[in-house]
């Protein structure tokens, strides 16, 4: 027994030892899928090193956060501009110069460059294509119907995407407008909710629902599993006066405590290039967030539809007070 | 580190004015650990102090009332559950002698591999309209709506699945340990065997049914896994969300300090109830010997035995099989699927060793002293157990980072929040068995000119092998399923089998979060069949 323990606190000392080794330190927010390959590519390309540190990009901006300069951490990744800018208030990050991100528009990322985005996802419906019910369903507002009842799907409250989505149109269509959206579709899920996306497009496809509230990619990661699937997207609020469909970003920032600045920066290089926009985004039918740069074929084309008129920074700004209306109205 | 060394100081002061010798060894090393164990707890003081008044009313109005009523409905309902299925399956385990028996055993012990977060994501699955039960339930029910997981009821559910072990374990140790004289001496009087259970054995056995209940109530109470994946709001969850969501630490660790109070209340009337009584019984007694089972005993016992079991292990085991084997034909267990496989196992082994010894003072010193201050230091080693996962990791990190920032980012930091969080689970296994060590054994030994470390190497250790061994092995299982304070506090890029299961299960990858799962399985099997061996021996 004793020697078994010496054994084992022997090993514990060199795994501490291996995790110091050097290298460029990720903290990621985001699928280990999506990001290894373009980990992979970069260190082909310029051999540096990554090491991964993968987690939910809050709880990761928590640890960035208490760790201070103790952190390892040489790069932020999150799935969500939320986090990034509430990252940024916390003085977490370290601005890159605009040359460096200049192929990014300024909406997407932060005003001093603190944080870059990387690619962008759309707010959309799914629709079951045998089901006429939704079919007078052209603006997210709609869902609130009460013809809806019963026919609805969205997820938990807890979503980063579903908090974006409702700061976006908290933004556009103004607070009292969105409290009693809020309390509609409610009504409509009868406190049944989904837990996740995927739950969401395989319901409307099993014509349990008749149509969701999603992130786009969503729709065609089903579709590629089951390709004769009745469903359909539809970009939400595209007419005269209505809002536009809400845009969220995942993106990148260099920790303010980074040792590797130099690294960092050809990291943020890279995945800004063409190249690197193209395998970061494509993975997941994501839009590149430089501009030019082809989203996958299938997906809706950037700049084809409108897109509601809300500065990335402003999810993160505006958070707070979105979860005190969600909470306010009792969305389960 | 400065007040840190202050603070042991006041506490020694304090410890000789309430004691008139000298504190003993025991005691000094117990302190020390108590100390470690409150780190968190000092962390939320310090945060919470910083809430305003206003703030306080606001959370006390606004979300309170709710979280304390799901928090304690929900601890009844799994205690009942618990202790219903527990104390059944250890009943007949011990008392019948049927085919098939030692099977049963580890039917009953092996859902402890099997974390809270991997039985609600499993439960979740299967329930589904075109999961397994969701499609039995329609083909035996059809026209009715599946039971809806979503609720109390379910994570009622998968805490009782995920914890009755716990109350079983217990239970068994303590029926095996009873001695036949006193049934005997009721059934001579012509109690029938029913009254002896009742009124005999109930009663003998309540130290073990409330240790184990203690134990899964306390992980009710700090349950991350269940509650989060089946958003129901208990103070974990809320105080996660608060953490997580708006980065209010004050708000939560305001909350983390009602749920410590309400834990220590819970606490206290367990330690009330169980010290009512104690049983010591005379050294010659034969211990009881399980009875033969007739056919229609054997049948009946299969079939709760086989109920408890399928839903409790087989049927997620099922499961965890058919998917691992999908991920085994695409290729997807390579390399660096074992190294999270040795992460785990190195760092729950790492845990168990450290918080066994570190338990051990504090379980003997409350044995021998039986004071105010021996169950205080007993309440405060508690506090990494009702502090749900998230503050505790919070609390060691920001601790470390202050006082020494060389060790930060290590195994050491990880293992000593295991150590925090599971130090209750190891003391309560050491205390049970701490209990048998009666003073007059001790005193024997002392009387025959024993010296204390002698006492220890040859009367003390022997007799507390047994718990210490099971503390290890509680310690180990339950290391190897945590996940919200390894997520926080891992070294950089270190992963294990609980935080590949949670990334991997939060994308949907029931591939790669089954063959995960099923390592977890796996890899506690060793160790369970210590357990099972050495009670065997006994």
């Amino acid at each position: 027994m004793k020697s078994r323990i010496t054994l084992f606190v022997l090993f514990s000392l060199f795994i501490n030892l291996y995790a110091q080794a050097e290298s460029l330190v990720v903290y990621s927010g985001r699928k280990d899928k999506f990001i290894k390959p373009v980990v992979a590519e970069f260190t082909k390309e310029t051999g540096i090193k990554v090491l991964l540190h993968s987690g939910s990009s809050t709880s990761l901006l928590n640890k960035l956060n208490l760790e201070g300069s103790n952190s390892t951490a040489d790069l932020f990744i999150s799935n969500d501009a939320g986090n990034l800018e509430k990252g940024k208030e916390m003085k977490l990050f370290l601005p890159v110069s605009d040359d460096l991100v200049k192929g990014i528009p300024q909406t997407l990322r932060a005003s001093d460059n603190s944080w870059i985005g990387l690619s962008a996802r759309a707010r959309v419906l799914v629709k079951n294509t045998d089901d006429k019910s939704a079919e007078f369903v052209k603006s997210v507002f709609d869902l609130a119907d009460p013809r809806l009842k019963g026919k609805l799907a969205i997820t938990h409250s807890g979503n980063e995407s579903y908090i974006a989505g409702v700061t976006v149109y908290m933004e556009s269509a103004g607070k009292e407008k969105t409290r009693e959206w809020l309390a509609g579709m409610k009504n409509n899920v009868n406190g049944k909710v989904f837990n996740k996306h995927s739950k969401i497009v395989s319901a409307v496809a099993k014509g349990k629902r008749s149509v969701g509230l999603v992130n786009h990619y969503y729709i065609y990661r089903h579709l590629q599993k089951y390709p004769d699937a009745p469903i359909k997207i539809e970009l939400p609020d595209q007419g005269k006066n209505d809002i536009g469909v809400a845009w969220n970003v995942a993106g990148i920032a260099i920790t303010k405590h980074t040792k590797n600045k130099k690294a960092a920066e050809r990291f943020i290089g890279f995945l800004t290039s063409e190249k690197g926009q193209s395998l970061f985004a494509k993975v997941n039918r994501e839009y590149p967030a430089r501009e030019g740069v082809a989203a996958a074929a299938e997906v809706p084309k950037a700049g084809s539809y409108k897109v509601a008129p809300v500065a990335m920074p402003v999810l993160g700004q505006q958070r707070n007070a979105t979860l005190d209306l969600i909470e306010a109205v009792g969305m389960p | 580190m400065g007040n840190m060394t202050s603070s042991i100081h006041t506490s020694l002061i304090s410890l000789e004015t309430i004691k008139t010798r000298a504190p003993s060894l025991r005691g000094f090393l117990a302190l020390l650990v108590v100390l470690i164990a409150a780190i968190p707890l000092l962390f939320v003081f310090f945060s919470s102090g910083q809430l305003s008044l206003q703030q306080w009313v606001g959370l006390w109005s606004n979300r309170l009332p709710e979280l304390l009523w799901n928090t304690l409905s929900l601890s009844v309902l799994v205690a009942i559950g618990s202790m219903v299925l527990g104390v059944s399956a250890a009943w007949w385990i011990t008392r019948r002698d049927f085919p098939g028996r030692r099977i049963a055993v580890w039917l009953m012990v092996l859902p402890l591999t099997i974390p809270t977060y991997v039985f609600a994501h499993i439960y979740t699955i299967m329930l589904d309209e075109d999961g397994w039960l969701g499609q039995l339930w329609l083909a035996l029910f059809p026209a009715t709506a599946i039971p809806e997981i979503f609720n109390i009821f379910g994570v009622t559910l998968i805490l009782v699945l995920a914890g009755f072990s716990y109350v079983f374990l217990l239970v068994r140790d303590a029926l095996s340990r009873s001695q036949q004289d006193i049934e005997e001496a009721a059934r001579i009087h012509g109690a029938t065997p029913w009254q002896v259970f009742w009124r005999v054995n109930l009663p003998m056995l309540r130290p073990a049914i409330a240790a184990g209940i203690a134990l899964v109530v306390l992980h009710v109470l700090s349950d991350f896994g269940a509650v989060s994946m089946l958003r129901f709001q208990t103070f974990t969850l809320s105080i996660y969300l608060q953490m997580s969501s708006r980065f209010d630490y004050q708000a939560a660790a305001g909350l983390s300090l009602v749920l410590v109070l309400l834990s220590l209340t819970f606490m206290v009337l367990e330690r009330f109830f169980r010290n009512r009584q104690r049983y010591y019984g005379s050294g010659q007694s034969k211990k009881i010997t399980a009875q033969k089972a007739t056919p229609l005993e054997t049948v009946i016992i299969w079939f709760w035995l086989g109920l408890i079991a399928t839903f409790a292990f087989l049927l997620p085991l099922a499961w965890m099989l058919s998917w691992s084997w999908q991920a085994w034909q695409q290729n997807l267990i390579d390399s660096e699927f074992w190294g999270y496989v040795g992460n785990s196992l190195t760092v729950s082994a790492l845990a168990a060793s450290l918080t066994v010894i570190a338990a051990l003072p504090v379980a003997l010193y409350h044995a021998r002293e039986r004071s105010k201050m021996s169950q205080g230091f007993l309440y405060l080693s508690s506090m990494g157990f009702v502090l749900p996962g998230p503050v505790i990791a919070l609390g060691i990190l920001s601790f470390v980072i202050a006082t020494m920032p060389a060790i930060y980012g290590g195994m050491t930091v990880l293992a000593l929040a295991m150590m925090v969080r599971f130090l209750p689970l190891s003391i309560q296994a050491q205390e049970s068995v701490v209990q048998q060590l009666t003073p007059s054994i001790e005193q024997a030994a002392r009387s025959l000119g024993a010296n204390w470390y002698e006492n220890l190497r040859r009367v003390i250790f022997p007799i507390l092998k047994g718990g210490m061994a099971t503390a290890w092995i509680l310690v180990f299982i339950d290391t190897l399923k945590e996940l919200p304070a390894t997520l926080l506090l891992r070294p950089t890029g270190f992963d294990t089998l609980p935080v590949r299961i949670w990334i991997e299960a939060s994308e949907e990858m029931l591939e790669l979060a089954a063959p995960a799962s099923l390592m977890l399985v796996v890899g506690t099997l060793p160790v369970l069949w210590f357990l099972m061996r050495e009670k065997s021996d006994k």
